[in-house]
């Protein structure tokens, strides 16, 4: 009964990750005949390929950044909304309707917003008189940046706050009402309950963003498409343009030799931070106990 | 004195809260509601939100001009079938994952959980569609509903594992005294038992299947009756006449988010269960 789907999984999950690393060692653009290249890919990725290195940066760059913004969000926004607070139904809806949109929809939604010539988001700052020309959101790389950060907050920390909601739930009203009548502040209460609490979500939470904000591709694909000149490319994007021709980069040759060389890499990448923080936070926990 | 802090410091929350709310609606609101303007109210810009004149024509025009009437059709069959296909393929998996107890069902089981750690992400495409050539399926949305459908969803399977283990295992067997095999249990006990689980593994399937843009972009990108909405939509933003288009694109946009804003107003319980459930007790 599982069968066709086992076959379905091996065909589209498992049998991509080996096709990536057999051509990995080809020179093979799906036209000519591949060429046998060995590590050669590989030590092009290493050596002499700067591009790929700063979209890697990039990557962690927006992934550190919009971490420390939304996980604190989330996490004060969850405690409010958790109390009795009248209301707090309707918050939690509002704050968890960015989240159901398409990704890709939610990009050419912000970069209307975002528009330097007929952008609200230049029209409020102009009228507040906060500006004296129009920016130009997406024509450095500090002001796409910050635009790119913004929009993926926007889309997910309705979601995280819905995982901390979820953490608080479970932790038994006794403890806060023995603390209050022990005299212990709001304040007090939260770094002395609350946060030990939920810690274990918060490090499935910081996992999830993390990895999130890593394979994130259609975003920045329809936001910047990494221009201005390729400075806010992120590792998806910057190794699918290898891939596939696409939007106005269309020009660049495709190689898949070096596409799958560089998936490997960003793979193994990619492993590594997870499981450097699965132990980091398993030490956490030691300690905790 | 004590009384009147309380008061101001729930006004301050109030107000934190009411302008992350309005951060929140603010970009749909504003999409919805241009989507209505002309299409030099929209160049010139401004801070109005409202349209001076409510004009219906930018839906008439996408609906006819710019073809949004075969797009929205594509996006429903390609979310219809995922859902359908979705439904059944993650139920099986979860009873059979929870009930089979052959080697074969746990390493399989185990290795569609270390999917979850272990992926590459949107860099498997390339190789899907090679794959899907070599079985015809690559110029058309069969090929995503396929991968979609039997590509095995860890997250989905997962939810559905961990439902179908809560339904007691002895309503098999009694069923199985009264002569009923693995095949028909399933279908006549364990299905009609899974409505909840229907209801947001649909759900989630829809949201995945309406919001693509990625998967359906490679498999049609050359062929544009074959373009689901979003992937429409998007293009209108790097096509030519981008300037001229932008009432379209508003209204496109419109067309694209209105299904999932009116499903999630209505079943936004499921949709919050669905998408924490399959994480959280990981």
């Amino acid at each position: 009964m599982i069968l066709p789907m086992t076959i379905g999984f091996l065909l589209f999950s498992v049998y991509p990750i080996i096709w990536v690393i057999q051509w990995s060692l080809f020179n093979y653009n799906g036209f000519s005949e591949p060429i046998f290249l060995g590590l050669e890919n590989f030590i092009r990725v290493f050596t002499r390929d700067p591009s790929y290195w700063s979209a890697l940066g990039n990557t962690f760059l927006i992934a550190g950044l919009k971490m420390l913004i939304e996980i604190p969000m989330a996490l004060i926004l969850a405690v409010v909304l958790n109390g009795k607070l009248r209301g707090s139904a309707m918050f939690r809806v509002v704050y968890f309707l960015p989240s159901v949109f398409s990704i890709a929809v939610v990009g050419l939604i912000f970069s209307i917003l975002f528009s330097a010539y007929n952008g609200i988001v230049n029209a409020v700052l102009w009228e507040t008189n906060l500006i004296g020309k129009n920016i130009s959101w997406f024509g450095d790389k500090g002001h796409a940046m910050f635009v790119i950060i913004l929009v993926s907050l926007w889309t997910t920390f309705g979601l995280n706050m819905i995982y901390f909601l979820m953490g608080l739930q479970n932790i038994p009203k006794a403890l806060y009402e023995c603390a209050s009548i022990d005299g212990a502040s709001p304040l007090r209460q939260f770094f002395s309950i609350t946060l030990p609490l939920v810690a274990p979500i918060l490090q499935l939470v910081l996992m999830l963003s993390v990895l999130g904000t890593m394979k994130m591709t259609d975003l920045i694909l329809v936001l910047t498409n990494g221009g201005p000149g390729g400075t806010t490319e992120v590792v998806m994007t910057y190794i699918f343009k290898y891939f596939f021709a696409y939007g106005d980069n269309a020009a660049r040759d495709v190689q898949f030799g070096y596409a799958s060389a560089m998936s490997v890499v960003t793979a193994v990448i990619l492993g590594i931070v997870t499981l450097i923080y699965l132990r980091i936070s398993r030490r956490m926990q030691s300690i905790d106990e | 004195m004590k009384k009147f802090g309380s008061i101001a410091g729930k006004t301050a929350i109030y107000i934190i809260l009411i302008l992350i709310a309005i951060f929140a609606l603010f970009p749909v609101v504003y999409i919805l509601l241009g989507s209505f303007k002309s299409n030099k109210e929209i160049l010139v810009g401004g801070v109005e939100l409202l349209p001076k004149a409510w004009l219906f024509t930018n839906y008439e025009q996408a609906w006819n001009l710019a073809d949004f009437g075969r797009l929205t059709y594509n996006s429903i069959f390609y979310a219809l079938m995922v859902v359908l296909g979705s439904i059944v393929a993650s139920i099986t998996a979860g009873y059979v994952f929870a009930r089979g107890k052959t080697k074969f069902t746990k390493i399989v089981n185990t290795m569609v959980l270390c999917s979850l750690f272990i992926s590459i992400g949107t860099l498997s495409l390339y190789p899907q569609l090679r794959l899907a050539k070599v079985f015809g399926l690559n110029e058309s949305l069969w090929g995503p509903i396929i991968i979609r459908v039997f590509g095995m969803n860890a997250t989905q399977v997962f939810i559905a594992t961990g439902f179908v283990r809560q339904i007691s295992p002895e309503i098999d067997e009694a069923a199985q005294i009264d002569g009923c095999g693995f095949f028909k249990i399933f279908w006549r006990m364990i299905f009609p038992l899974c409505k909840p689980l229907i209801a947001t593994t649909g759900l989630m399937a829809f949201r995945t299947a309406w919001s693509d843009y990625l998967l359906p972009y490679v498999f049609t990108i050359a062929d544009r009756t074959k373009w689901p909405l979003v992937v429409g939509v998007v293009s209108l933003k790097s096509s030519g006449e981008a300037v001229s288009s932008w009432n379209l694109m508003l209204a496109g946009i419109s067309i694209s988010i209105l299904p999932m804003l009116v499903v999630y107003l209505f079943l936004n319980r499921y949709f919050i269960a669905g998408l924490t459930e399959g994480s959280v007790k990981g």
